[in-house]
């Protein structure tokens, strides 16, 4: 059946799979030549399959809500997010530059500077930042890497731009449900992977494991990895046990860690302790260690940082490392790579004003219509305004608040986010959709084939997050130059 | 391996085994009390002193009844016995180290918990629904333990799973023989005579022991010799004996096993000092209350040596628990 001419409605959107008059862009035609082959009671079937894979696979997400934690079934749409190899390269190239950047920015911030003394980041954004640690001060992690793991959020514009909206270099998730995504993937649809040109995802764990193995202390030795979770409760402990067990690494609570009077830390176990080299945190620097930070913490562990600046074990991400992840800081990244690096940014920022600054504030409330506001801090699509969809009481509100905190704003213009075809019952709808995809640094740098595709379910929605009712897609990096390409 | 996980293992084990223990003995149950003459003075409410819930039903449910009594004991999460609760705590444990177990374990255990939810509401509707959701549960865990038997290493993981089983076990087989030890007979002769023989019978398929019974003890369901069979046989798989043999067996794989082991052949020891012909009920109830006690010993000594916290705890169990266990 012909899923596009009858049912696809083009939005004003880019749409990433389908271009103008309603054809297939390259990359995606031979998903839409199989599509054809099948009718909507087949395709049906398909996605009942993928939902019954996903609750007995017992890929889960924890939604807080007042009603309790709920464990939910990941949303998950069986139409792929299609990219060519081909704009991939230079995307990949433009994320490492990037995390390359960041992390020089960082062991720079913690140690001499030398940015804030030459006049390219000012001191009073630095003296305001909620994520920076004291306590990181003068350390030097191996390598200079303060941030291993980054999850980078792209978006593409109505005019085709693929722009970064945000850097999580503190505990970016999702990962997980990329590696899944694509399992599910194979399982419904091996037809497509047998003839077609789709690159491979799941080298990621590998890569992980060789980047935290790289920052261990000991020589010599197979190091011993742990990932520190905050439990059962947390909204991504599903990836935390998913990667450990990918990894053959511990999967611990805090609990379960003890630091002794040398400064090492060990894990409890039920042969006696076991030194730990390296430990991959998958909880905030607040709760990290009750000794330095929140005090009444019980996710942490107790001396954690002493053992971390003696340098007898490894912390992935480092402390501190969510300096970079503010949203202020972000307006200063392509200042940062131009200084550090010596080099153009390879991927563009969107537009950003900070309400920090008179002329950039007066800008941004006289435009609140038509801007989307976020709090420098926030993660996860919380306390934003979106401007041309709000009440003018909500303005009203962002408008006080910004006069009153103006660091702790800034706005960006509302971006048009690029769609792709989704099963809505038995035909496909355009849905808005991101990217997010992993860089890991340690002595090489290393970006995920694709990412995580997230795609906000509700037509018209620019919301992609799973905290609020997003879905995922997989990602297909696929190169259509090879010469089996369509075959 | 953790000793947290060491811990999550032992108790998904047991949770798993009260799941299907709690189903074979209401379906037993239901199945004797169709049995019992008229005139017999116990009921429904044999089940919530077997399982030593009682009071909690009390405070939720007031009186006891067929109805209210299964859905306490199969769908009530509030109480931490009911198959649904001991299902899902299972299921929990179990997502904490599914890395350490064939992935097909995580896949059917959490089928069998999504089935239990959804089931368990309904099941009391009626015996005849009752009966089939509850078989149903037995037979998907059996499948379960399958798996784990034909599928694993007999490494570390595997052992803490074979001790949590035969600890719970042991104490089931324990709880119901004392509990069916107790009931008040009928005054009447002949009836009294039924009654033993078909509360004895229920005890037997509660336990699955039945078929068992009948070819290696006898075809008479005499209360002496079933006690004997549950208590002290050393090859039926649920008997308190095999079961501390198990976890005897389960130790020795284990490192730093010395005082649990030992706290395992106390236990044996008694249990074979234990003359059961002519021997009167108060003196088997105190001879099972000191088994359950044993019991409780055996796990607070596997809690001690294996799942401390503490930073003192790997030097083996706290001082104090060594001088209990040395008492005891």
């Amino acid at each position: 059946m012909d899923w596009l001419s009858k049912h696809y409605q083009q939005q004003k959107s880019y749409d990433e799979l389908v271009g103008e008059g309603a054809v297939p862009r390259l990359p995606a035609a031979p998903l839409f030549d199989y599509l054809s082959t099948l009718d909507s009671s087949e395709l049906r079937a398909r996605r009942q399959a993928a939902d019954a894979a996903i609750l007995a696979m017992g890929i889960t997400f924890t939604v807080y809500s007042e009603a309790g934690n709920i464990d939910r079934a990941w949303p998950f749409d069986i139409i792929p997010r299609i990219l060519s190899r081909r704009e991939w390269v230079r995307i990949e190239d433009g994320l490492k530059q990037r995390l390359q950047a960041l992390n020089l920015f960082i062991d720079d911030i913690y140690n001499a500077q030398r940015i804030v003394v030459d006049g390219v980041f000012p001191a009073e954004v630095l003296a305001s930042s909620r994520n920076f640690r004291e306590a990181c001060r003068g350390v030097r992690p191996p390598f200079g890497v303060w941030a291993h793991i980054c999850g980078s959020d792209l978006v593409r514009d109505a005019d085709g731009t693929v722009y970064v909206l945000e850097d999580n270099l503190r505990v970016p998730s999702g990962v997980s449900y990329m590696l899944e995504n694509r399992q599910i993937m194979k399982r419904l649809f091996p037809e497509l992977f047998k003839s077609s040109t789709i690159l491979p995802v799941d080298d990621y764990p590998n890569r992980l494991y060789d980047t935290l193995a790289a920052l261990s202390p000991r020589e010599g030795e197979r190091p011993v990895v742990a990932v520190l979770t905050p439990g059962i409760y947390n909204s991504a402990y599903f990836e935390h046990s998913y990667l450990a067990q990918q990894m053959g690494a511990y999967l611990a609570e805090g609990a379960d860690f003890f630091v002794s009077r040398e400064d090492i830390v060990y894990l409890r176990t039920i042969s006696g302790p076991q030194r730990v080299d390296v430990i991959y945190r998958r909880i905030d620097d607040e709760y990290m260690d009750p000794e330095v930070f929140l005090t009444d913490s019980t996710l942490g562990i107790p001396g954690l940082l002493r053992a971390w600046r003696r340098g007898t074990v490894a912390i992935a991400n480092a402390p501190g490392a969510g300096v970079a992840d503010d949203k202020v800081v972000y307006a200063f990244v392509p200042d940062i790579i131009r200084y550090y690096l010596d080099a153009e940014p390879i991927l563009p920022n969107v537009p950003t004003y900070l309400c920090m600054r008179d002329a950039d504030r007066d800008y941004v409330l006289s435009h609140l219509h038509e801007l989307v506001v976020k709090p420098a801090n926030e993660s996860g699509g919380y306390g934003m305004l979106i401007g041309p969809r709000a009440t003018s009481e909500e303005r009203g509100r962002f408008a006080e608040l910004i006069a009153a905190n103006p660091r702790n704003y800034i706005a960006q213009p509302t971006l048009n986010l690029s769609t792709a075809p989704t099963l809505v019952e038995d035909h496909l709808e355009a849905r808005h959709l991101d990217l997010r995809p992993f860089i890991l640094q340690a002595d090489k740098l290393y970006v995920t084939t694709g990412g995580l595709t997230r795609v906000a379910m509700q037509p018209g929605s620019l919301v992609v997050n799973s905290s609020q009712g997003g879905g995922s897609k997989d990602t297909w990096i696929v190169d259509e130059e090879a010469p089996c390409f369509r075959a | 391996m953790l000793s947290r996980v060491a811990e999550n293992l032992y108790w998904m084990a047991r949770y798993l085994e009260r799941t299907e223990d709690m189903a074979r003995l209401i379906n037993a149950t239901t199945l004797l009390l169709l049995d019992l003459p008229q005139g017999a003075e116990f009921g429904w409410d044999i089940l919530l002193q077997v399982t030593g819930d009682a009071e909690l039903y009390t405070e939720h449910y007031g009186t006891p009844e067929e109805g209210r009594i299964m859905r306490f004991l199969i769908a009530d999460e509030r109480n931490p016995n009911s198959v649904m609760a001991a299902i899902h705590q299972a299921r929990e444990n179990c997502r904490t180290f599914r890395d350490l177990l064939p992935a097909e374990f995580w896949e059917r255990l959490n089928t069998l918990f999504l089935f239990v939810r959804e089931h368990a509401g309904t099941s009391s509707d009626s015996r005849h629904a009752r009966y089939a959701f509850l078989s149903e549960v037995i037979s998907r865990r059996h499948a379960l333990v399958g798996l784990l038997i034909s599928s694993m290493s007999q490494d570390n993981v595997y052992q803490f799973i074979k001790l949590g089983r035969n600890m719970e076990r042991a104490d089931m087989t324990t709880r119901i023989v004392d509990v069916t030890s107790a009931v008040i007979l009928p005054q009447d002769q002949g009836l009294q005579k039924t009654t033993t023989s078909s509360l004895w019978l229920g005890v037997l398929r509660a336990l699955s022991a039945f078929e068992m019974y009948r070819r290696h003890v006898s075809v008479q369901v005499r209360s002496n010799q079933v006690v004997d069979y549950l208590l002290k046989d050393n090859k039926f798989p649920r008997s308190m004996k095999y079961c501390l043999g198990e976890m005897e067996v389960a130790l020795a794989y284990l490192p730093n096993a010395g005082i649990p082991a030992e706290a395992v052949r106390r236990a044996r020891r008694r249990l074979d000092a234990l003359k059961l012909a002519n021997l009167r009920p108060d003196l088997l109830h105190e001879y099972l209350d000191q088994a359950q006690k044993d019991l409780a010993m055996v796990h607070r000594t596997i809690q001690g040596t294996y799942f401390a916290r503490e930073d003192t705890g790997f030097d083996g169990v706290p001082s104090g628990l060594l001088l209990n266990a040395a008492q005891a």
